[in-house]
């Protein structure tokens, strides 16, 4: 039996359950096409439902003055303009329209007092913009794209008389390899987490949505599920990574106790009033406001208090500068020594709302912290510092139809690369996915109506041998080194020497860290059999992380600038010239991650006009804005 | 994470894992001694077992938050989420248990089959029905409208209330009180014009009626889910045939 490979055949396969899995799914399954959902956790349980912001999307609900146009602005300015423009102008274009159609599908939103849904403040974002049930936000979510697949699925009966008929749900099943057929995608090899079987899905269209790469690093926000599998899977099928260098590490999570440090304390703290304070009672975000932010953000408390009430007349807190500057500043204050006891800052809502107001718009926050590490936050302030959060890069795909540069393979949400530049604005991650999510379904959809006729790819027997191979051999060496041990050295190692601020000789010593795992690697045993076998799963996916951590590290070491989720000690400032390089990672003959520099995509002449100049001018060089005149 | 065992405050805690092993179909119980801080969770604890003792233990955790809702476990005798449960609030004088949730096939370790508990959820009809002409933008709801059903919005699936649930466990047939929270979340959200449907459903032999309100899932929820409640205001509208 063990030998035996379950083998199935659908239009899609996609892989990964989070929202960007489920909408590509659902869209997939509009079009009339065969889906299986391949998830490695159960259905519903997905990263995204520990988002708790919000989903940005330029509706005007609250503030009439936003569009789509003032959210394209933040989203290039959050991502330092390394973002590729058509990406960011089509998740400001579309957002709306995501979240609009996840209200008609039911799901629960606060609502303003004419009963439209309500938008809440972000680091970031020029006006109230992220739709928001309390700080569940993801949660609900994915729970309504779950709820649209079983009613697909209730419908498929009625028609079928199987649920399963268009729409099956593979959960608890991880994918090892995609499988070709000549340069196109043909499939997907994996194994049941349960038994241990493996399975074989034979597709034409694959669509990645796997997420990011937060378990290479030791304090990280991120769930188990987090360890680069779809980055890796593209590499190995011979598609690109952009931009790897580029991680998010969020300002705020908890730093204390020990087992929770990193767990995420909303931004949502700071967009609802939440202020930073250093071990001085100071509050200093004032203090690391950078140039090309100036012009929008207060420079005294009063004024930044005032913008909570008349937001048209004053500027916004420095708090809610975008997540990249925040990050620093916090790590610049501890370690001027004017950190917390455990080694963070102050976060303080306790003054600054009434308890009853905290309870109602931060209730998760409030448990968290009370149940963990018994501080209620209505009477007192948290510790927080930066935990490793978001990957920027990922796989390179074309914006319209998210296919990477392998036929058939297409991805969206957090595998996929250049929407967020070099930083995530909060709450652009909800709306990526839904956005996103759509046009890789979509995209997937009508690649598969483009193949001939009989032109369906086929999976060769040799490629599924050397795949069950690979899968086994964890299993098949005796006393090697426990997969845990490698796994907690790689996290400490990209931890100390690729994490929020990087320094070249560290890194290249990451560089030469990561071939020693490599070699542990391959001698890695898990003792047992294959029935639910952590320790067997882990040692596969060490293989991902590995990959990933290598293109992470050369990334990092190439590019001599600072910007956004990359920051050189050894190279503080921005660089007009690297602004226009993306670092395009493959892999070599020997497996190992190589680079490539390649243009960034040309922003259209229309789009600049959204911005003075004088502000182009601080991230672009003369040659790139020749011609171009001041609107203002 | 920890293993720094010199720090003062750590200390020796016994955890007891009922396990149940599927080659040979055998269920001990298997002990372990592990140092550990007052403030880690009984997550933690498994963790450090799984990845220092014994490689093989089982366990499903994903967001480790309290959020995702995988890793409900009966520990000490009580269902609670193994990421939300400190050492520090049990006792950490006598051994901890740690057993699978009951009532649902047990797979391997802690891990059960959580199907029968889905296909209640799905049988709920778990999906916004609404009639007539789809909206452009969005349909409009006043924040009380929306308050009316916020706490059954926020179950995470986690199976904390259904197993602990003695009807559930002598008849796995009944709906279970998860699969109510579910239903009465759109029961109750003006939006949806199913109720009816919905409240046909649950008025079924394995329906609503068999709950004997012995509030033990509202004792388990680790969301603080008026569950009871919520059962009760179901049963109503089924004798009234009003929400």
């Amino acid at each position: 039996m063990a030998t035996e490979i379950l083998t199935y055949e659908y239009d899609v396969v996609v892989i990964g359950a989070g929202g960007a899995g489920l909408r590509a799914a659902i869209e997939a399954r509009a079009h009339g096409k065969s889906v299986a959902i391949v998830c490695k956790s159960l259905f519903g349980k997905a990263h995204t439902v520990m988002a708790e912001g919000g989903a940005a999307a330029a509706m005007g609900n609250v503030n009439a003055h936003d569009n789509w146009m003032v959210h394209f602005r933040d989203t290039m300015r959050g991502g330092k303009f390394l973002n590729n423009p058509r990406m960011a102008e089509l998740h400001a274009k579309e957002a709306p329209d995501r979240v609009w159609e996840l209200e008609e599908w039911g799901a629960l939103f606060d609502r303003t007092k004419d009963g439209k849904i309500s938008q809440r403040n972000f680091g970031g974002h020029e006006y109230p913009r992220l739709a928001h049930v309390g700080d569940r936000t993801g949660l609900e979510l994915i729970r309504t794209l779950q709820q649209a697949v079983v009613s697909f699925q209730q419908k498929d009966f009625k028609e079928h008389g199987d649920y399963e008929a268009r729409v099956k749900v593979f959960q608890e099943h991880t994918v090892t390899r995609l499988l070709k057929d000549g340069d196109r995608i043909a499939g997907a090899f994996g194994y049941r987490r349960e038994d241990g079987r493996f399975v074989l899905f034979k597709a034409p269209a694959v669509v990645l949505a796997t997420g990011g790469v937060g378990k290479t690093f030791k304090v990280t926000s991120n769930s188990w599920e987090y360890t680069g599998d779809g980055h890796a899977l593209a590499l190995l099928a011979g598609a690109t990574l952009i931009n790897m260098e580029c991680i998010q590490f969020h300002p705020t999570g908890m730093v204390w106790p020990p087992s929770i440090k990193g767990a995420l304390v909303t931004e949502s703290v700071r967009g609802d009033g939440g202020v930073l304070r250093n071990s001085e009672g100071k509050r200093f975000m004032f203090d690391y406001v950078p140039d090309v932010f100036r012009k929008q953000y207060a420079e005294t408390e009063e004024e930044a208090d005032r913008w909570y009430e008349d937001p048209d007349n004053n500027r916004r807190p420095p708090e809610l500068l975008p997540r990249d500057e925040v990050a620093r500043s916090i790590n610049s204050e501890v370690k001027a020594g004017r950190g917390t006891p455990h080694g963070g800052v102050f976060l303080d809502v306790s003054t600054r709302l009434p308890a009853e107001q905290i309870l109602k718009r931060l209730p998760s926050m409030y448990h968290q912290f009370k149940e963990l590490a018994d501080v209620d936050i209505t009477a007192e302030p948290m510790e927080v510092g930066p935990t490793c959060h978001y990957v920027m890069g990922g796989v390179e795909v074309d914006p319209d139809t998210a296919a990477s540069t392998v036929p058939g393979l297409f991805a969206a949400g957090e595998v996929a690369g250049g929407m967020h530049g070099s930083n995530r604005l909060g709450g652009n991650s909800l709306s990526d996915l839904l956005v996103f999510g759509r046009r890789a379904g979509l995209g997937a959809a009508e690649y598969i109506d483009g193949l001939a006729a009989g032109g369906r790819p086929a999976v060769s027997d040799a490629d599924v041998e050397a795949a069950r191979v690979e899968a086994l051999a964890p299993l098949e060496h005796d006393g090697g080194e426990n997969p845990y041990t490698v796994h907690a050295e790689l996290q400490q190692t990209m931890n100390d020497l690729v994490g929020i601020i990087r320094r070249e000789a560290e890194v290249a010593a990451a560089v030469e860290k990561l071939a020693e795992f490599r070699e542990r690697r391959e001698k890695i045993s898990a003792p047992g059999t294959r029935t639910f076998n952590p320790g067997w799963h882990l040692a596969l996916d060490l293989r991902n992380m590995l990959l990933v951590a290598d293109c992470v590290a050369k990334a990092a070491l190439e590019r001599q600038e600072s910007r956004g989720g990359h920051t050189r000690e050894d190279y503080p400032a921005m660089s007009a010239e690297w602004r226009k390089i993306n670092l395009v990672c493959s892999l070599d003959e020997q497996g190992l991650a190589q680079l490539e520099r390649k243009p960034v995509p040309t922003i259209r002449k229309d789009l600049l006009e959204l911005f003075e100049l004088s502000e182009l001018k601080k991230y672009m060089t003369d040659e790139e804005l020749e011609g171009l005149e001041d609107a203002k | 994470m920890p293993a720094a065992t010199s720090d003062p405050e750590f200390m020796t805690i016994t955890v007891q894992v009922k396990r149940y092993i599927p080659e040979t179909e055998e269920t001990r119980w298997d002990e372990w001694q592990v140092q550990a801080l007052p403030t880690w969770r009984i997550l933690d604890a498994l963790h450090q077992i799984k990845w220092e003792l014994d490689g093989t233990l089982t366990f499903r955790r994903s967001c480790a938050h309290g959020v995702c809702g995988s890793d409900a476990m009966r520990i000490n005798g009580r269902n609670r989420l193994a990421c939300k449960s400190l050492v520090k609030d049990l006792n950490p004088d006598k051994p901890i248990t740690v057993e699978p949730i009951q009532g649902l096939p047990v797979i391997k370790d802690l891990v059960v089959d959580m199907d029968p508990f889905l296909q209640a959820y799905r049988d709920v009809k778990p999906f916004l029905i609404a009639h007539g002409n789809e909206p452009t933008k969005e349909r409009l709801q006043s924040q009380k409208d929306r308050d009316r059903f916020d706490d059954t919005t926020k179950c995470i699936l986690c199976a904390a209330c259904t197993t602990s649930c003695p009807v559930f466990w002598t008849d796995g047939q009944y709906f279970g009180p998860a699969a109510i929270v579910n239903a009465h979340r759109f029961i109750f959200d003006s939006r949806d014009d199913a109720a009816e449907e919905r409240l046909e459903i649950l008025n079924e032999r394995e329906g609503v009626w068999r709950c004997r309100t012995t509030f033990n899932c509202t004792e388990a929820c680790p969301r603080g889910i008026q569950i009871t409640q919520a059962i009760a205001e179901v049963k109503r509208a089924l004798i009234t045939r009003r929400v």
